[in-house]
């Protein structure tokens, strides 16, 4: 990277890094809330986010308490959006379901890490697409000819597919479904940084920096990386809407996480089987979180991308 | 106050029009207060830099201004008729029919799923309710009438089968198709090479000459209007600064602006030993900082006054039909305008005469090729035969300390392909190149870093020559940490010294890119090159991208930096007149190969390769005194997948004829080089003594 | 162009060939195993053995790979020593008999120590007659004999080892059975030559069960995508002509906003509105033996699901591109010709503003069959998708491969269809 430090004091350096962070704070906020759709979508995902991060402070229960004598009920002051066909708490499995796509992952019994499941997944497609996407646009040759083949031939396979074979073949865990969802975004963002970097490289400062005798990683990662962030944060956001739709849509065929975890694609499944019998509610509300949720990112990322398309 | 007295016998009459444009910042007026007049069969000839406004004058003339601009106040009469105010359904009978207009990118003009034909025809099948038969027939007639070769066969074409050149003939030919009475021509060579944009303007001349139709030709170059127009707008951030006959204007110019404009355009008879560029200072203020009570133009103005900063200057007639938009327009328009400063590049002895022995950097029979992926069914399977682009073949040149060596040639001739080489971008296909006698014909990345460090370069956009995401500061700081060229201490100094070689301020240290105007990016990619100290600089096109009035100030930074550091420059560029002014030498290029070199002063005179002479008389001058032969090349530039046998000019060559019986030479063998002068080589089959016997393509009227 | 035809085509092959091994490779490295999934949980481990024997389970996987592939007939041809012959009986049953020399048919069974031959004439009569004839012996003195048995498998019988197996017979459940069989290879023509194989879940042929799922699925996603083209083009243009209009705004929010939600949860609201609420549709669809066109009250909502979500993309995509075309200087050039505004907008714009909506929209077919396994499930539609899925949850490879293979061709193909239609629409491509 390139370094500002001039051997003069650390101290200014480090007041200035924290000045920009903050004005680049600033100013995406003032792109969000200068656009009505972006607005929305910002309240929906903060509503969720905070959702999930308090979720222990916003429900006495615990998503898997089963109240025996209390099943399939509508809203009522005790459950304030009823309860499922064991009689757990759906605000509160609703609460924890959010936590498992936006807060944790839960690797094992034992060992959750930060960052929801969701973000994992989009962050390791994004990792491995970025790096895929930026060394077949930049080499070029027979890398890219390579790459860009393999990378056809899986796109060209139906995304459910993929998904069918690879959770029903490895079993229904979270670490799974990071994969399969890491696995199908991969292509799609290797594309996108391909065309970036394509599109990048034929800049004059790119040359520059090639005239230079620069090595290939550094034009890549500090020429050409920076310039294509703007795009990229804007389709990681798409995609982790479309990570979370692809948790909802695999816990719905029953490749999500294990029960008795409060997925939301599971709790849609299962309600689905009562709702004809009179009980909407175990159905209704995770599907309504679920699209409250996509929808939210979705606005908030359109949003962000016309004004800043506007911005330019 | 108005430009132009009313008369009767005006076509179009345009009387204080503002128009604005809707955006973020609310309501910004592009256009204030502009008059002009064009009678029938008269040019006006509309000039300035970009951003003065120029096009949106255009397209409220048809008030096409898209649905964020509007005509906010003013009057345009056509044929005795108000048209502001008029409904669509109205102004679409005159579009098209009565006004019509040609732009600056062809290519983008033309609908690119429909064939030539139709986009032609529906001129006249809507306007005209003419049959399809008959639409045909006089589409192809005019297509005849703007040269077109094989009308027929254009007519069932799409647009991308055709040459830039041609399809400007296309356009042409379909906004002349309903005999308008006004045509509005939008930078309409500007995208062109010389030689085709000559053409164009012949055209142009034709056409006006037999239809009588009225012009308002816009374009920034001032070569281009002194060409074609009969009368001169100047226009400046919004403006018309000055109006009146064009001769008059260029000879007894009485804007400030205007007599900048001419001082910083070098001439294609003039060098920097002769003549000195003066740069405008400052840059055209964006729309929202352009003051309504002062003139637009004062903080540039060499001769602003007091009161030029407290009111806006009325309009002044200084004789009838010339006037100007400035306090001191009497006063200016007498002084003769001082084109003939003195020397700016170095004039020491030593330099005219280059130790032939000792080059600094020497190119040997260096050949570029592309590869192209055949398009057949063994190339499936990786079968087939490759075809190559010969972008660079065989080009031996010498580059001598100290000087400045200029490559002309048009769009597509490997000018820039041979920049690559040199700098190690691509990979020579065969050749030798040496630096200092050592080979460097290894790509960047094979070289040592020492032969990377003398060998630098500046590039034409300013937009892209430098990385948006990090500060001036750390870009110049990049080499000099890469190539160790101070202490790590004193990285921040140095950076700061650079900047004031190129005349920027210790301020830019922490700007970021797009705080910078073009000519200030182009000054910090100077200082990037210069970093390393090198001994080599190429310039790719350095002013090409910039306005007159930046160029100016960027070709005198480079020359003094020469002057000073003792560098070396390889200077690439289509435009004639700047490679001429800038260069001690000179080579001309045409389809990857050199055809003609020596010292600038001798390239300029007979004897010249016949593509040489074509060139210079297609270069347009801004000086309606100078004339120039008019010598035409036919046809398009081969392509360089395949080049012509023998002479690789000779399917174009207009002076082919001068060999007689021989000409067959010129198909057959490659030419030989001829010895014209000291230093000046010609590749052409044709005798020396005939090729000095031509005139010259220029001659002053005075 | 033909070129480019068949260059797409190599990587459809190429592209099926990858898929069929990854799921080959996939369900073979995954843990728990077809047995347990198709007997249960309580099957015994020779229970488990012999199950996977006859199935031909046991050999090595590319072994398997192989047979499912090129077939396993050249293979039982090779064992038996004699030519074999696949028949289709009146009632649509595959058999699988060995030609003898004079040209008669022939299959074996194991009466004791008999070998008993069923010989079937040319019309069809089965004669049996003892066979002990064939018997060869091994170097330690016992006898082998590989035939042909009434299951469609190449069978190894020994001589004299009264060895009891549990033979499951899906349908009739478990039997025991003695013989000498030791070994088994079941006959399939293999996937190349046209015969996916048989379910292992249903033990029905694959391919006649697909072919009813197929139809299924095309119906549904063929009604969808004819009310969705249309539609959504003809408001994808409205929109664009008038961009940044309460018009414009509401359709490109209401689009997107229809477009990213799951097919599940649309699913669920369609449901809970049509059928729990207003009670006007049925919540779920059981066609029984009908074909779906006879029930179209079922069809009306897993249509109107689809149909929603699809709606709302291709309106996007179309909208982005015509605001992209009319902002493009040949639009300013036909307005600036003076031409009416409707011929402006049907001649010059419309066409350029397709170009780039039909092909992305048939690139999304890929996701669309996402879209259509979910609303299968939701609406128990009895589709491809829902056989896709109820195979891949049981690794019945069989059918998991076909039901793959058909969505990979659908995906692909419709690509090939996209960039043809593209060349085709775009003269800067066709004239190159």
């Amino acid at each position: 990277m390139l370094q500002v430090a001039e051997g003069t004091s650390q101290g200014k350096t480090s007041r200035r890094t924290g000045r920009r962070l903050f004005l680049g704070i600033r100013r995406t906020f003032s792109l969000i809330f200068a656009s009505r759709t972006a607005t929305v979508g910002f309240f929906i995902v903060a509503f969720w986010v905070s959702a999930a991060v308090f979720a222990p402070l916003l429900t006495p229960y615990s998503p898997t308490y089963q109240d025996w004598k209390a099943p399939n009920q509508g809203p009522s002051a005790a459950h304030p959006l009823g309860t499922d066909e064991l009689g757990r708490d759906l605000w509160a499995r609703l609460l924890y379901g959010a936590r498992i796509v936006l807060v944790v992952l839960p690797v094992s019994q034992d060992l959750w890490l930060p960052g929801g499941t969701a973000l994992w997944g989009v962050a390791a497609s994004l990792a491995l697409g970025a790096f895929l996407g930026l060394v077949s646009g930049y080499k070029g040759g027979w890398i890219d000819e390579v790459v860009m083949r393999l990378l056809d031939a899986m796109m060209a396979v139906p995304v459910i597919l993929l998904y069918l074979i690879f959770v029903a073949a490895m079993g229904a865990s979270a670490v799974n479904v990071v994969l399969a969802i890491a696995i199908v975004g991969t292509p799609g963002i290797a594309r996108l940084v391909r065309g970036l970097t394509l599109d990048i490289r034929t800049r004059d400062y790119v040359r520059a920096a090639e005239t230079r005798g620069e090595s290939p990683w550094y034009v890549m990662f500090v020429e050409i990386l920076p310039n294509a962030k703007g795009p990229i944060i804007i389709d990681a956001m798409l995609r982790v809407g479309y990570a979370i739709f692809a948790m909802g849509t695999l816990g719905f065929l029953g490749l999500g996480l294990p029960p008795p975890s409060p997925d939301w694609g599971s709790m849609v499944a299962k309600g689905r089987e009562f709702i004809l019998a009179g009980s909407p509610w175990a159905a209704l509300w995770p599907s309504v979180a679920i699209a409250s949720l996509v929808v939210g990112l979705n606005l908030l990322a359109d949003g962000l991308r016309e004004e800043a398309m506007r911005y330019q | 106050m108005s430009p132009s007295s009313p008369s009767k016998d005006c076509l179009l009459e345009v009387e204080h029009l503002f128009v604005s444009y809707k955006t973020r910042k609310g309501w910004i007026s592009a256009v204030k207060d502009v008059s002009f007049s064009i009678g029938p069969g008269e040019t006006l000839g509309l000039v300035g830099e970009s951003g003065c406004g120029k096009s949106t004058v255009a397209f409220s003339l048809v008030n096409f201004l898209g649905s964020n601009g509007r005509i906010v106040s003013g009057s345009i009469r056509f044929e005795g008729s108000e048209l502001v105010g008029r409904s669509r359904r109205e102004l679409n009978r005159l579009r098209g029919n009565r006004i019509s207009m040609v732009y600056q990118n062809p290519m983008s003009a033309l609908n690119p799923t429909l064939r030539i034909g139709e986009q032609l025809a529906e001129v006249l099948t809507c306007h005209r309710q003419m049959p399809k038969a008959e639409a045909r027939d006089r589409a192809a007639a005019m297509l005849r009438r703007v040269y077109m070769p094989d009308p027929e066969q254009v007519m069932a074409r799409y647009p991308h089968q055709l040459s830039g050149g041609q399809q400007q003939r296309v356009v042409i030919a379909m906004a002349m198709l309903n005999r308008p009475a006004l045509l509005i021509m939008d930078e309409p060579t500007t995208a062109l090479d010389v030689t085709v944009e000559a053409a164009v303007l012949d055209l142009v001349e034709d056409l006006k000459e037999e239809y009588g139709t009225s012009i308002l030709f816009i374009t920034h170059n001032l070569g281009v209007v002194a060409r074609v127009s009969d009368k001169l707008c100047v226009m400046y951030a919004g403006e018309v600064v000055e109006q009146g006959p064009m001769e008059t204007v260029f000879t007894h110019a009485a804007h400030p602006y205007t007599r900048g404009l001419l001082g910083c355009v070098p001439r294609l008879g003039s060098t920097k030993k002769v003549f000195s560029l003066e740069p405008i200072p400052g840059r055209v203020p964006a729309p929202w900082e352009r003051p309504d009570d002062a003139c637009v133009f004062a903080p540039r103005c060499r001769h602003a006054l007091d009161s030029c900063r407290q009111q806006k200057p009325p309009w002044l007639d200084v004789r009838p039909g010339h006037g100007a938009r400035c306090l001191l327009a009497v006063d200016l328009t007498e002084k003769p305008l001082q084109l003939r400063g003195g020397p700016s590049g170095p004039t020491d002895a030593h330099m005219e005469t280059p130790e032939e022995d000792h080059p600094l950097l020497q190119m040997q029979d260096v050949r570029v090729y592309y590869e192209q992926r055949k398009t057949s069914l063994r190339s499936l399977f990786g079968l087939g035969g490759k075809d190559f682009v010969r972008a660079v073949d065989r080009v031996s040149l010498s580059v001598f300390r100290g000087r400045t060596l200029g490559i002309v040639g048009e769009s597509g001739c490997g000018k820039s392909s041979l920049l690559k080489a040199i700098i190690g971008l691509e990979k020579l296909n065969g050749g030798r190149l040496e630096f200092l006698g050592v080979d460097i014909g290894k790509t960047v990345r094979h070289r040592d870093l020492e032969v990377i460090r003398e060998i630098q370069m500046v590039f034409q956009n300013p937009d892209a020559t430098l990385n948006p995401s990090y500060s001036v500061g750390k870009q110049i700081a990049r080499p000099i940490r890469r190539f160790r060229t101070v202490p790590k201490g004193q990285v921040r100094a140095e950076v700061v010294r650079l900047l004031q070689a190129v005349r920027l301020g210790p301020e830019y240290y922490d700007r970021y890119p797009r705080q910078l105007s073009g000519g200030e990016k182009q000054r910090v990619g100077i200082a990037r090159a210069l970093a390393s100290r090198p001994d080599l600089v190429l310039c790719d096109e350095p002013v090409s991208a910039l306005d007159v009035s930046v160029q100016a100030a960027v070709l005198n930074l480079l020359m003094e930096i020469q002057r000073e550091l003792g560098t070396t420059l390889l200077f690439i560029a289509h435009d004639l007149s700047v490679v001429r002014y800038f260069s001690d030498d000179v080579a001309v290029m045409y389809l990857g190969q050199i055809v003609e070199r020596g010292p600038a002063e001798a390239i300029y005179a007979p004897p010249y390769h016949p593509y040489t002479e074509a060139l210079l008389s297609a270069v347009p001058i801004p000086d309606p005194s100078a004339r120039q032969k008019r010598i035409r090349l036919g046809g398009n530039v081969p392509s360089p997948l395949d080049p012509p046998s023998g002479c690789r000019f000779h399917t174009r060559c207009p002076r082919r004829d001068l060999l007689g019986n021989e000409s067959h030479l010129c198909e057959q063998e490659p030419p030989p080089w001829r010895r014209a002068g000291q230093n000046h080589f010609i590749a052409c089959h044709i005798p020396l003594e005939t090729l000095t016997a031509l005139d010259p393509v220029l001659h002053q009227v005075s | 162009m033909l070129v480019f035809i068949l260059r797409r085509m190599l990587l459809l092959l190429l592209t099926m060939l990858l898929v069929s091994v990854a799921v080959f490779l996939i369900t073979e490295a995954s843990p728990g195993n077809v047995a347990r999934n198709v007997l249960g949980s309580f099957v015994t481990p020779e229970q488990e053995a012999s199950f996977l024997n006859q199935l031909g389970l046991d050999d090595p996987a590319p072994v398997r790979y192989l047979h499912w592939l090129v077939g396993s007939d050249w293979r039982g041809s090779r064992l038996v020593g004699l030519p074999l012959k696949r028949l289709v009986t009146e009632k649509g049953f595959v058999e699988w008999w060995a030609r003898l020399p004079d040209g008669n048919l022939v299959r074996w069974k194991l009466d004791g120590d008999n070998l008993i031959a069923q010989i079937r004439r040319p019309d069809g009569a089965v004669e049996e007659v003892p066979d002990n004839g064939r018997w060869r012996k091994r170097a330690d003195g016992s006898s082998y004999f590989w035939g042909l048995d009434a299951h469609n498998r190449a069978v190894l019988w020994e001589k004299g080892t009264k060895r009891k197996a549990w033979v499951f017979v899906v349908g009739s459940g478990w039997k025991e059975v003695s013989g000498g069989a030791m070994d088994y290879l079941p006959l399939k023509k293999g996937f190349l030559r046209g015969d996916p194989g048989v379910s292992l879940r249903t033990g029905r042929p694959v391919a006649k069960s697909l072919f009813i799922r197929l139809r299924n699925s095309l119906v549904l996603a063929g009604i969808a995508f004819a009310v969705v083209m249309p539609l959504a083009l003809a408001l994808g243009i409205a929109a664009g002509l008038r961009e940044g209009s309460a018009l414009d705004r509401s359709l490109s929010v209401g689009g997107m906003v229809f477009s990213v939600i799951p097919e599940f949860a649309m699913g669920i609201f369609l449901i809970l509105i049509f059928a729990l609420w207003l009670g006007w549709l049925p919540g779920a669809t059981v066609f029984g033996e009908k074909a779906p066109w006879q029930r179209p009250d079922m069809l009306v909502l897993p249509v109107l699901t689809l149909t929603l979500i699809e709606l709302g993309y291709v309106l996007r995509i179309t909208r982005a591109s015509m605001v992209e075309v009319m902002r493009s200087p040949y639009i300013r050039t036909a307005f600036i010709k003076g031409l009416p505004y409707r011929r402006v907008i049907f001649k010059h714009a419309v066409r350029n503003a397709l170009i780039a909506p039909i092909t992305v929209i048939m690139l999304h077919v890929n996701w669309l069959l996402g879209g259509i396994v979910v609303v299968e499930v939701v609406f128990g539609y009895p589709g491809l998708g829902k056989y896709l899925l109820d195979s891949a949850l049981y690794k019945d490879i069989n059918a998991l491969e076909a039901g793959a293979m058909i969505m990979v061709v659908a995906a692909v193909g419709t690509q090939l269809v996209a960039d043809i239609l593209y060349t085709f629409l775009n003269p800067r491509i066709r004239y190159r």
